[in-house]
């Protein structure tokens, strides 16, 4: 099946949603707040898109949030001791060096990820709550929006997630790393048979995922004079259920990048429409949970329809 | 023929006895470093912390027997303690039908998970993962994040903060709750049959296992055990919050594949993951007592954790490693490798 039938689906829905913001809450189409809402979504968005490329290969990570926060902490620390740009490169570095922390127990080991990453994550978050006691980092000058001005900086920002994601989706269409990481999560001892080494695969997409978060960690920390050690809690979440929602099978070996992005403004429009339609926000969370059950109900119901596993 | 010095050797390196070894270690260590730590009242407090995460890691068990995992476990308690403080307070209940109330909705929440994973085939992982966040949810939406349930009467706080019988009361709960556990899993042909899925799904499904059923069982009994950990939790702390029970589905994950029990299903014990409970608590009392930062604590169960999974991987290699001479005794059976 090579239409993208999941995507187009996500897409109608994203549409349906903004159509009805149109009518209920025009409001909602301000060019101020809109700019802020997809600001604050361009770090989630690079994290999902890794995200997608570990689900893709049958595994998952539910440290990234974690990680986000580590590196978040981490940046804004350097910054004060060395040059601004050798921080953030430093930054995007130890991401990729926690995601190699979960690809080695995963790859090397052959632990489940669920279980290994449930680990990192909590070992990441106390130790960082150990080392910082929650207190807030400063910035130095010149950081926030890159020193560009916030206009620019949102929009720099934004500029340089979309133009990793849309590299990230060209990758996983054409170029060969992309297509092992479908030929592993397909099924990764015929991807052996076939010349491939799943264990490297699956090593080095975690490292991959690692350092996009790394990546967006650094975009959100110049969103704000200060970096907060509590952030990036709940991301992983985030980040998974727009995976989900965009029609990435969590058995693996299915999906495309487009409907993660699809996924990911579908989820982000609804804390705004709640807010605008009136509804409280605290039902957020579980709006959240039902959209992936809800997700994956339909994946689960249209696979056994047409007599597939699921 | 295997003598008895092999016996003793296969007894002595069972996995519970290692654990058993290190519990006791623990316990030493603490009790000269620690203040307090190796007094009554201080053991008291340990078995009456201890009794939430005992629970949901006794209801973990059979899931991860047969191959499943269940991360909502954490945020169920957390709705079943926001509701139960409802049912009392705002439906106006008794506590005794507020406790049954709360008990039936463990049993539909599991059902939930339940009839989401054996009716469309969904991975637990996946299904759980949308219920851990649902189940929270709801939990913060219906408390609208700030609603707390306090004044709960004497009588009930008894369950949480009293002894009876010598014991802190909540821990009587606990003992009968794991007696019933260990009976289903070791001692009845439901038991046999959890392990049978985990072992091999498809193989149990062709000896004529109802799968479907089996796994629906261990799931609403999980559920049901979260409930029965929230009114426990709610009477120990007497107050209920949305917050309740948050990151305990890591505790009780940890203690049972520290217990022994296989992260892929098909072996493991109760008593190991009653073991694996005792480990984790007196850690962490401990640790309180031996003036280290909280937070040490968790990243300590994180890093112990990874080490029991690693340690379970390793000796598995160890012990299927290519033997320079053929021995004649039959092949070690083959472990179950990852799917």
């Amino acid at each position: 099946m090579n239409r993208p039938f999941r995507e187009l689906s996500v897409a109608a829905a994203l549409l349906l949603v903004l159509a009805a913001l149109a009518v209920f809450a025009p409001s909602f189409y301000q060019p101020q707040p809109l700019l802020s809402l997809l600001t604050r979504e361009a770090p989630t968005l690079l994290v999902a898109g890794g995200m997608a490329l570990v689900i893709i290969t049958r595994q998952i990570d539910i440290s990234v949030g974690s990680q986000f926060a580590v590196c978040s902490v981490a940046a804004g620390l350097l910054a004060t001791r060395m040059p601004p740009a050798l921080a953030l490169a430093a930054s995007v570095g130890l991401g990729a060096a926690l995601g190699a922390v979960n690809g080695l127990l995963v790859a090397g080991l052959k632990l489940p990820s669920i279980v290994v990453t449930l680990a990192t994550m909590v070992t990441w978050r106390e130790a960082l709550r150990w080392q910082q006691q929650g207190a807030f980092v400063n910035l130095p000058d010149g950081l926030q929006w890159f020193g560009l001005g916030q206009l620019p900086g949102q929009w720099t920002l934004i500029a340089v997630a979309l133009a990793v994601f849309v590299a990230l989706g060209l990758a996983t269409r054409h170029l060969a790393a992309g297509r092992h990481l479908y030929a592993v999560g397909s099924d990764a001892e015929a991807a052996r048979l076939a010349g491939l080494r799943p264990e490297r695969v699956t090593f080095g997409v975690f490292v991959f995922l690692g350092a996009l978060t790394g990546l967006a960690a650094l975009l959100n920390v110049v969103q704000s004079p200060q970096v907060d050690p509590k952030s990036g809690t709940g991301l992983e979440l985030k980040a998974i259920a727009a995976v989900v929602v965009g029609g990435v099978a969590i058995s693996g070996g299915r999906g495309r990048l487009g409907g993660v992005f699809a996924g990911l403004l579908l989820l982000a429009c609804i804390a705004p429409a709640l807010t605008h339609l009136h509804v409280e926000a605290y039902w957020e969370k579980a709006i959240q949970g039902a959209i992936i059950l809800l997700a994956v109900v339909a994946d689960g119901v249209r696979s056994r329809k047409s007599g597939g596993q699921p | 023929m295997k003598t008895s010095l092999d016996q003793a050797r296969k007894i002595l390196l069972r996995h519970e006895a290692i654990l058993l070894f290190v519990l006791m270690l623990e316990w030493l260590w603490f009790n000269s470093v620690g203040r307090n730590f190796g007094s009554l009242d201080n053991s008291y407090d340990i078995l009456r912390h201890s009794v939430e995460i005992g629970l949901l890691a006794l209801a973990m068990t059979p899931v991860i027997l047969t191959g499943g995992i269940d991360l909502s476990v954490g945020s169920l308690l957390g709705l079943c303690a926001v509701l139960f403080g409802k049912f009392w307070r705002d439906a106006g209940l008794p506590i005794s039908l507020a406790a049954v109330a709360t008990l039936g909705v463990g049993v539909v929440a599991g059902g939930l998970n339940a009839a989401l994973i054996t009716g469309l085939r969904l991975p637990p992982l996946i299904v759980t993962l949308g219920t851990y966040s649902l189940f929270r949810g709801l939990a913060e939406a219906i408390t609208r994040g700030v609603d707390t349930f306090t004044n709960f009467p004497a009588s009930f706080l008894h369950l949480g903060q009293e002894r009876s019988l010598g014991l802190p009361t909540q821990v009587w709960i606990f003992l009968l709750t794991a007696v019933a556990v260990w009976l289903l899993v070791h001692r009845t042909t439901l038991g046999r049959s959890f392990r049978a899925i985990g072992f091999a799904p498809d193989g149990a499904r062709y000896a004529g296992l109802p799968v479907e059923r089996r796994l629906a069982l261990a799931y609403v009994l999980a559920g049901f055990i979260a409930a029965l950990a929230a009114i426990i939790y709610t009477a120990r702390l007497g107050q209920a919050k949305a917050d309740a029970g948050t990151g305990y589905e890591l505790f009780a994950i940890t203690a049972v594949v520290l217990g022994g029990t296989s992260i892929f299903g098909g072996t493991g014990s109760v008593h190991g993951t009653l073991l694996g409970v005792a480990a984790i608590a007196v850690l962490n009392n401990g640790l309180v007592h031996a003036r280290q930062p909280r937070e040490v604590a968790g990243m300590l169960t994180g890093l112990l954790l990874v080490a029991a999974l690693a340690a379970g991987t390793l000796s598995q290699w160890w012990r299927n490693r290519p033997k320079p001479a053929p021995p004649t005794s039959p092949a070690e059976p083959e472990q179950k490798q990852l799917a």
